[in-house]
């Protein structure tokens, strides 16, 4: 089985293409619409890394990167921010957070993988 | 009436705000969304076309995607909910290619937004797609109205000019993409500066 990866963005468009760049590398991938779902998810079934986006409903990325570094088992599982945001001030925000890395929209899916296989090879 | 603040988008541009607004923009085979969260009464437009589809399987919908996420995010920022978009669609004019087959630009682009809205639940309400002639439309983005007037010869001839030099810049652009940073490290990937604005041919409106 692949390292698992979570997904955490509101748009079903988006979650796709993901899905579809890391699970042609190996990777199991899991999708949650928003970061109340994530954080669910994360407590029932634990990710080898986390891809979230900023804007959603109910909690926002940032407040789910909040949350996630609060658990003890999460203190150094890899988190990407996928947005759409490039000012250096939100990208500080990610950083003071817990974030591990930042990557602007639009994504090439092989940078992505790229990212990602660095920080989690796909099988362990 | 109280004059309302006006924005004029080109493609490529998106903007939302909750300031009552008047956005403008002329199609030809572009798409043009207005978004509406009736609740929060923030409105915004985008204005996009996809390129043509390359050798290397891009089927130019990643564009479509991008332009959409880029204007749903404003519109999150602006104070809108994503569950409340309402959706309004325009253009895909048959400006720049006459025919009807499936692959030429307009129907590309119809086809994509349908499907797009489809799979992410947004209720459209209403539709003015495809046609021979360019549209002006007026977005008033406080009550989600939109006017839509169609245009004549003399536009339809300035509207094909500028699609097909778009055309052919969204051909290079299709390349560009955003840079990657991991905090711990240094850059990872910078095909594309942090100072350009452009981005996958999607360009911010500055003052949104």
């Amino acid at each position: 089985m692949g390292a698992r990866i979570l997904i955490v963005d509101d748009s079903a468009s988006i979650r796709q293409m993901i899905r579809t760049a890391l699970e042609g590398d190996g990777y199991e991938v899991l999708e949650c619409e928003d970061g109340e779902q994530a954080l669910a998810a994360f407590q029932a079934t634990p990710a080898d890394l986390v891809i979230t986006d900023i804007y959603m409903p109910r909690m926002d990325g940032l407040s789910l990167v909040r949350n996630l570094r609060e658990l003890p088992a999460l203190r150094f599982t890899p988190i990407l921010i996928l947005t759409t945001e490039e000012g250096d001030d939100m990208k500080q925000r990610g950083r003071a957070a817990g974030a591990t890395g930042w990557i602007v929209k639009p994504f090439q899916a092989e940078h992505l993988c790229r990212v990602v296989g660095r920080l989690v090879p796909a099988r362990a | 009436m109280v004059d309302l603040p006006e924005v004029t988008l080109h493609i490529g541009q998106v903007y939302a705000t909750r300031t009552p607004t008047v956005v403008k923009t002329v199609l030809g085979s572009c798409i043009a969304v207005c978004l509406l969260d009736p609740v929060s009464r923030v409105g915004g437009m985008n204005h996009f076309m996809l390129p043509s589809p390359t050798h290397e399987s891009r089927s130019g919908a990643q564009f479509g995607v991008h332009a959409m996420d880029l204007l749903i995010g404003a519109m999150q920022k602006a104070g809108a909910e994503r569950r409340r978009l309402q959706a309004k669609l325009f253009g895909g004019g048959h400006v720049i290619q006459i025919g009807l087959n499936g692959s030429s630009v307009p129907e590309r682009n119809i086809g994509f937004i349908e499907e797009f809205m489809t799979t992410e639940g947004i209720t459209v309400l209403s539709r003015d797609l495809g046609g021979y002639l360019p549209r002006r439309i007026q977005l008033h983005t406080d009550s989600g109205k939109v006017y839509v007037k169609r245009l004549g010869q003399h536009a339809l001839r300035q509207t094909r000019t500028e699609e097909k030099a778009v055309m052919r810049i969204l051909g290079q652009e299709a390349e560009r993409f955003g840079p990657i940073l991991l905090f711990d490290d240094r850059e990872v990937d910078r095909r594309v500066g942090s100072e350009s604005a452009v981005r996958g041919g999607v360009r911010w409106v500055p003052g949104s």
